[in-house]
């Protein structure tokens, strides 16, 4: 489908989902407005900024993912498909992994390159993302790390988002958590006292910024993955100071080392749940050179109180591989919704094999790589109910929850640190609502019959057309 | 230069717009690493209407570290 970021902006001015700001305005405060204001309108628009003051000629792109109709555009579906028809598109998607990956000499992402007198700031049209930030943040680039010591390895090469604040001319903090893939890559660098080459990659094809954010497994490849969901070959290349692999369609690559041993303040940020993080120490990046495209393209997202763009990118790849890992070994599960916060609380439909099975699944969900740390909320629905459809979620906790038996509280479990109930950072606890039915020998209080839906697929299409008609007059 | 979150006198210019206008500047803390703009809101940039949550107060060194530096190994 889209082979680069410039092939999807196309897609979606067709659609009718891109808008351009041409009036001149600074970066701050109203880049973020404009972040705001994009994704809280519906099914909001990406917006090409392009008249920033200082910055003749530079453009920024914002919520490129930020609204259901745009991510359908992204998996190549009509702009008004379901969530759950998205969830069930990209399950299909997922299955054609490994997609192929090819080396492109020459590539686009370095038509323009430059090694001398870098200063970030003053090349790309930088904003503060939120009035507390600590600075300006990269918070949508595809990171590239490697293991040293598995230097040809496309499998154990890691492309991630992390948030990456600029610290200087070329200077820029990073933030890799303990969990994260790339810390692996740091901590056997630093173990040698070696810097760690890193390539930051902004402005690629929409689907491997999606996968970017996704927590697969260290050893599976992104760009594989990428390629899988576009149904064409991932075109990479090389960069040009180290050996690491890059999106050769890229808008602009920084390429850079991680300093090793040594720690900088960073931060805060406003994070994915909503708040701002703290100041820590954290790893830094020396840049050594910058390539991009002609006439580039900045892209980058507002992330603010969800839900806005980044939600939608933390949506249904946390949902995917957590089916996955359910389904090998529980084959009643229907559909799994993670989506709200990276999966801090989720919703399982799915059917009881026998009395009580369901909190099995919620045990088997907390137990997952993601799910330990993650799925603090865990609501577990019947296979009637569609876990996208809140009001059906509503619906099946309104009329199948007993408190006394369908809710439990686990105290003291991992927790994940940017949720701001985890205290100390790190510690949580799991909630679960059993909203399923209960199945024998799980005791059925009173007999309920359900209203049956009646057979109405067929006049949904002819209502559906006739407003259509209707909303053209 | 006095930084506007941190107070120490640590700050310097290391940005201009790059056409030449004058339309801003950037500055930088070497000690916290805090960036501004001196195009931004007050809120923002100026130390006494910042909302003192947000001020960093006590030493650099004693910020809590979320990936420690791990041991040396020898090759
Ligand atoms: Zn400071």
């Amino acid at each position: 489908m889209y082979r680069d970021l410039r092939s999807f902006l196309t897609k979606l001015e067709e659609e009718g989902q891109l808008v351009h700001i041409t009036d001149e305005i600074l970066p701050e405060p109203t880049i973020r407005e404009i972040g705001r204001a994009a994704c809280d309108l519906p099914n909001g628009p990406a917006v090409m900024i392009e008249n920033i003051k200082g910055h003749p000629g530079k453009r920024v792109v914002l919520n490129v993912h930020g609204s259901w109709a745009n991510h359908a555009l992204m998996l190549g579906m009509d702009k008004t498909a379901t969530v759950k028809e998205q969830f069930f598109n990209l399950l299909e998607k997922w299955d054609r992994y490994p997609g192929e990956v090819k080396y492109v000499g020459k590539p686009a992402c370095q038509e323009v390159v430059i090694k001398d007198n870098i200063n970030i700031d003053e090349m790309l049209p930088m904003f503060r993302i939120n009035a507390y930030d600590a600075g300006c943040f990269f918070s949508k680039a595809s990171v590239v790390t490697k293991d040293l010591f598995d230097p040809d390895s496309l499998e154990t090469e890691n492309v991630g988002t992390y948030r990456l604040q600029v610290q200087g001319k070329d200077i820029i903090g990073i933030q890799a958590l303990p969990f994260h893939d790339i810390a692996r890559h740091v901590t056997k660098a630093e173990e040698m006292n070696k810097p760690l080459p890193i390539a930051i990659c902004l402005g690629v094809d929409p689907a491997l910024t999606f996968m970017a954010s996704t927590p697969i497994n260290y050893d599976q490849s992104e760009y594989k993955y990428a390629a899988a969901i576009n149904g064409i070959p991932c075109e990479i290349a090389k960069a040009l100071t180290s050996n690491l692999d890059i999106p050769a369609n890229a808008e602009y690559v920084i390429e850079g080392e991680i300093i090793p041993r040594q720690r900088f303040a960073e931060g805060p940020f406003g994070e994915f749940p909503g708040s701002y993080s703290g100041t820590r120490l954290q790893t830094r990046i020396k840049v050594k050179c910058i390539t991009h495209r002609k006439d580039p393209i900045f892209e980058n997202l507002f992330m603010g109180r969800p839900w806005t763009e980044i939600d939608y990118l933390l949506a249904l790849n946390t949902c995917v591989p957590l089916y996955k890992q359910l389904k090998e070994t529980m084959p009643e599960i229907v559909a799994v919704n993670a989506m709200y916060q990276h999966g801090l609380t989720a919703i399982v439909s799915t059917a009881n094999r026998f009395g009580g099975y369901a909190k099995s699944v919620a045990f088997r969900l907390a137990s997952t790589p993601h799910g330990i740390s993650y799925c603090k909320n865990i609501i577990l629905v019947g296979p009637d109910v569609d876990p996208f459809n809140l009001e059906q979620v509503m619906w099946s906790l309104s009329a199948r929850v007993r408190p006394d038996k369908d809710v439990i509280v686990i105290p003291y479990t991992p927790g994940m640190p940017l949720d701001p109930t985890s205290e100390p950072p790190g510690m949580g606890g799991k909630f679960i609502i059993d909203a399923t039915n209960p199945a024998p020998p799980d005791l059925i209080l009173r007999e309920t019959r359900l209203i049956d839906n009646p057979n109405s697929k067929g006049f949904e299409k002819i209502i559906s057309d006739l407003q259509k008609k209707a909303s053209v007059k | 230069m006095k930084c506007v979150r941190c107070l120490h006198d640590t700050a310097a210019k290391f940005a201009e717009a790059p056409d030449g206008s004058g339309a801003w500047e950037m500055y930088v803390c070497s000690r916290c690493n805090f960036t501004w703009r001196n195009t931004e809101e007050d809120e923002v940039i100026n130390p006494e209407k910042r909302d003192p949550y947000f001020q960093l107060k006590g030493n650099i060194e004693d910020l809590q570290v979320l990936v420690p530096v791990p041991p040396l190994k020898k090759s």
